[in-house]
């Protein structure tokens, strides 16, 4: 039996629990058992090379799959910067409303894909992956609920479309602004429950 | 008993020594989990290739944005127009090939993987290394407007401009970007 094995293989010791698991799920990708669980174990030592958790990994996983389902793209944000300060002067008001628009549209959308519960933490790791900010922190109270975030590269203009865009978010979420502080890159807001919805 | 390859055994045995549990545990935990993510119906490789998508996109300091809200910011911008507007996106098209020159040395590859990332989901992008250093580049969406397809043409360009290429022949319309380029001399 061992000379069967190539002198470049080792052998990984597995509990009969997990084989029937694993043999499983093998036969319905087509593979050998052996040859998932190397591919399995090759991905997760991937995640952890990049100080990912698998558990983290899935999150960003869903969290892309939402983004992608509500038509978001990925763009240098310089580009946008530019653009944005570019028509900021003229059709700043429309601006606002557009992103507005979006943020609403998209609220909704998120109020349709996840649980009540789980939206708010959505929105923190969307905030701190998604838009690429430096720190986001949205807490939730049953009728009150904060958001902080902070961008050392964010223009004042992007910061003021942002506002706009995540206080429609959190209209169609179901919270009403009540207290905003904001700066170039930086905002404080605090929101409370419009109602039942 | 799995027979594993002895390159993947060792790094499980060094993950292992940095967590500090046995080798079996860590075995163990990892397929637990790869089993908890495939029994929901999700492919493990999937799941780990997006997360690395979303960090590379992190570190080259792209946002996400709604596709819609992109193209009516970009054609209402292009509207006003002009070389400035033009000149921009070339610009930011340079400084991206300038860091994908800094970052590695297989530049036009970090930025074949980075368009990967842009175009996310709606448009198709490819570029061919052809014979004598030349290239063609073709990215099409359904989706661009005509301003957007003019201005992403033009970021293209400025990266492969830094990358030591030049235009040669170039057709750009609504959704449709064609592009040969070849090596400056």
């Amino acid at each position: 039996m061992r000379s069967q094995i190539p002198e470049d293989t080792k052998l990984l010791i597995l509990p009969t629990h997990l084989v029937d698991r694993l043999r499983a799920i093998a036969i319905r990708q087509g593979v050998s058992l052996s040859s998932f669980a190397a591919d399995s174990l090759e991905q997760v030592l991937r995640a952890d090379e990049m100080d990912a958790s698998l558990s983290e990994a899935v999150d960003a996983y869903r969290l892309s799959e939402i983004q992608r389902g509500a038509g978001m793209v990925d763009v240098p944000r310089a580009s946008l910067n530019h653009l944005v300060g570019k028509l900021y002067g003229r059709k700043g008001d429309e601006l606002r409303r557009v992103w507005g628009e979006a943020g609403r549209w998209y609220g909704e959308y998120l109020r349709a894909k996840l649980k009540p519960e789980e939206t708010l933490g959505f929105l923190e790791k969307e905030l701190l992956v998604a838009w690429n900010l430096d720190e986001a922190e949205v807490k939730g109270s049953e009728t009150d609920v904060s958001v902080r975030w902070v961008s050392f590269a964010m223009t004042e203009e992007f910061t003021e479309l942002l506002l706009s865009y995540l206080s429609a978010v959190m209209d169609a979420l179901g919270y009403r602004e009540v207290e905003r502080d904001s700066l170039r890159g930086m905002a404080a807001l605090k929101y409370t429950t419009i109602g039942a919805r | 008993m799995l027979a594993a390859d002895e390159e993947l055994a060792n790094k499980v045995a060094e993950l292992a020594s940095r967590r500090g549990l046995t080798v079996r545990q860590t075995v163990n935990d990892i397929l637990e989990q790869a089993l908890s993510v495939e029994e929901a119906g999700i492919s493990l490789k999937e799941v780990v290739e997006e997360r690395w998508m979303l960090e590379k996109a992190q570190e080259i300091g792209f946002t996400f944005v709604p596709e819609r809200l992109l193209y009516q910011v970009v054609d209402a911008a292009y509207g006003q127009g002009g070389k400035q507007f033009s000149d921009t996106w070339r610009g930011v098209g340079s400084w991206y090939g300038k860091y994908f020159s800094a970052k590695t040395d297989k530049p036009l590859d970090a930025f074949k993987e980075a368009m990967g990332l842009l175009t996310f989901g709606a448009s198709g992008f490819s570029l061919e290394k052809q014979k004598d250093d030349r290239l063609a580049v073709t990215c099409v969406s359904e989706r661009f407007t005509e301003g957007f397809t003019e201005v992403f043409s033009l970021f293209i360009e400025g990266v492969l401009e830094v990358l030591g290429y030049e235009v040669s022949d170039r057709e750009v319309s609504k959704g449709i970007i064609k592009l040969k380029l070849s090596k400056r001399r």
